[in-house]
């Protein structure tokens, strides 16, 4: 058989059993192995196992579970209300403050949790029933808790980014820097639409009134004493600490990345134990509970995605796939608008993780052949996928917002969220215009790295 | 299961926590702990394999579900769970012979420290073989009682 039909038909049936509905994991798993089967050597079937625990055994993924752990013991007690009131408070006399706030709220919790639908619940929770009391329409609402949630998997530490960081063997350490910098762009694009959609909204119940309608609480503005504004830090400092400790122990070079994992969910349970008085068996294990099925179910896709990607590149269809892309001549920009319309229509169906671990070996040496920086391309690829969890038809954080506020209509939820996923696009198209947005300060901190 | 998980995952943290600050305050040289946590992750994922499966934990890609009638619907699920129940149970079979290996030639990592494998393979084995035990017995049961079905 040649090549290209092996690979049409490893396509056709790896499609035919993700859509039959069977988890993702043994999909990928179960296509692994009937290819092995039919078209390896019977050994390689014998070695399929120490393949997977090979893969596996990785400090860097296994991280990621600590990282889940660490999310869910913030996410599960009150800090995201917390820092919200508190940024709430002191954002008290700006336009549209509270819808800054709120996107602030979710960008500090999203890099403390490092999880895209626990920062929407969290924040959402308490920032939707708020801005809406305070007259903000529902749409605008839900537009800044779902896109303020996708930073999660922007900001560090990202489980996204420590996949693509193994995937693509690159440091993780310069990962984490490089998503820094659009993840700050992002949050002041997000505020700087959130304040003019605020102006104009402000501006039609003005108009409204003065017609003769009664007035609208979008037209009230709420005053906070000093004293108020100092009351709201103690709690909310604690976090800041742990935040910027964790980072300070990363970069000062005093722990690994996936020690800062470990390392940063005992001290986040320390500070829920000690600020919220979480210690009882009774306050963790629902958060003991959650992290497992999460990290249960994630660690067996990424084992498996990694078998599937193993099965590919033995049979040399990634080899090819990539040879294929290349060859069909797209050029330098052509290229990179070709495979990230592939990742987008991927994220309609797939889950970031496995996106990143089947399509790493067919899109990175093309790639890196066109002289692109992978690390610039990692957070690239990250924004592009944090879209898919904003837009229909999967849309995580879509449902996670429905969840929270049932009385928000989806239709009014999703057009809601467009208008933040342009900005997200727009911000690629400027990224790939000045790539030092991401690079500059992870090359300012770990040096200019090497030309590939 | 969810319990020995959770430990895991707690004393996988502990674990690191400690070998940042046996590095930082004594200068000592860390070279078990790394290995250590991912022995307990490892565990932890595999033994927690088959608690997510109960609870239909494992996603999947459901956009054809919602489309189809009932009763095709069920077949579907009957046989997803039966295709699914036949890979793990290969799975788990494969995981008892490599453990039978690590044990019988008493293998070890190719770390200083030096532990022995059969220890993440008997958790990946045990881990499996559950899995495909509560794949087995959820497809089972929806043939028996179909009204109960997802």
């Amino acid at each position: 058989m040649s090549i290209t039909m092996l690979g049409l038909l490893f396509a056709v049936v790896t499609l035919l059993i993700m859509f039959s509905g069977m988890p993702i994991s043994f999909a990928l798993g179960s296509v692994a192995v009937v290819f092995m089967f039919f078209f390896m050597p019977a050994s390689s079937l014998d070695t399929v196992t120490q393949n997977v625990y090979e893969e596996m055994a990785s400090i860097t993924l296994l991280s990621i579970p600590l990282f889940i752990l660490k999310g869910a013991a913030i996410g599960r007690s009150r800090a995201g209300q917390d820092l919200y009131e508190a940024l709430h408070v002191w954002l008290g006399k700006v336009p549209g403050g509270l819808g800054v706030a709120n996107v602030l709220a979710c960008a500090l919790f999203a890099a403390m949790a490092g999880s895209s639908p626990a920062t929407c619940s969290a924040i959402g929770s308490a920032g939707i029933p708020e801005m809406r009391k305070r007259g903000y329409s529902p749409g605008l609402a839900a537009g800044i808790i779902a896109a303020g949630g996708t930073l999660g998997i922007l900001l560090p530490p990202s489980i996204t980014m420590i996949l693509y960081s193994v995937a693509a063997e690159q440091s993780l350490g310069r990962l984490f820097l490089a998503g820094i910098g659009p993840g700050l762009m992002l949050v002041i694009f997000f505020s700087i639409y959130t304040v003019y959609r605020f102006r104009k909204e402000y501006n039609l119940a003005l108009d409204a009134v003065k017609v003769g309608a009664p007035r609208q609480p979008i037209l009230e503005r709420q005053t906070y004493t000093m004293q108020q504004k100092m009351s709201s830090l103690p709690r909310v400092l604690p976090f800041l600490v742990l935040l910027i400790g964790v980072m300070v122990a990363l970069y000062g070079g005093y722990a690994t990345p996936s020690e800062t994992a470990g390392l940063g969910a005992i001290l986040a349970f320390a500070l829920i134990a000690g600020i919220y008085k979480m210690w009882r068996i009774k306050d963790l294990s629902p958060l003991l509970n959650a992290t497992i099925k999460e990290s249960t179910m994630l660690m067996f896709i990424i084992g498996m995605s990694l078998l599937f990607s193993n099965v590919m590149s033995h049979l040399h269809l990634s080899q090819s796939a990539a040879q294929a892309i290349v060859d069909l001549g797209f050029g330098r920009w052509g290229l990179l608008a070709a495979i990230l319309t592939l990742v987008v229509i991927l994220g309609f169906f797939l889950p970031p993780v496995s996106i990143i671990l089947m399509t790493a070996p067919i899109f990175l040496p093309p790639l890196r052949a066109a002289g692109f920086d992978l690390v610039w391309f990692g957070v690239v690829m990250t924004i592009v996928m944090e879209t898919g969890l904003i837009h229909p038809p999967v849309g995580l954080n879509i449902f996670v917002i429905k969840n929270i506020a049932p009385d928000i209509s989806l239709n009014e939820i999703i057009w809601g969220v467009f208008p933040f996923v342009i900005i997200m696009i727009l911000s690629v198209v400027l990224l790939c215009f000045v790539p030092e947005i991401a690079t500059g300060l992870s090359d300012l901190v770990m040096g200019v790295a090497k030309v590939h | 299961m969810v319990l020995l998980g959770s430990l895991a995952l707690v004393a996988a943290s502990v674990i690191l926590s400690y070998s940042v600050a046996s590095r930082g305050f004594f200068g000592a040289t860390t070279d078990w702990q790394d290995e250590a946590a991912v022995f307990c992750l490892v565990g932890a994922t595999f033994l927690c394999g088959a608690y997510v499966q109960q609870i239909r934990g494992h996603v999947g890609i459901s956009a054809i579900s919602t489309m189809l009638p009932q009763a095709v619907n069920r077949i579907r699920i009957l046989l997803i769970d039966i295709a699914s129940c036949a890979f793990c149970a290969f799975f788990a079979w494969k995981s008892w012979a490599l453990f039978h290996e690590a044990w019988v030639d008493g293998q070890v990592t190719a770390s200083s420290w030096a532990p022995p494998l059969w220890i993440p393979y008997i958790m990946m084995s045990i881990g499996m073989t559950l899995l495909a035990f509560q794949i087995f017995l959820q497809a089972f049961g929806d043939v028996s009682n179909p009204g109960k079905g997802e």
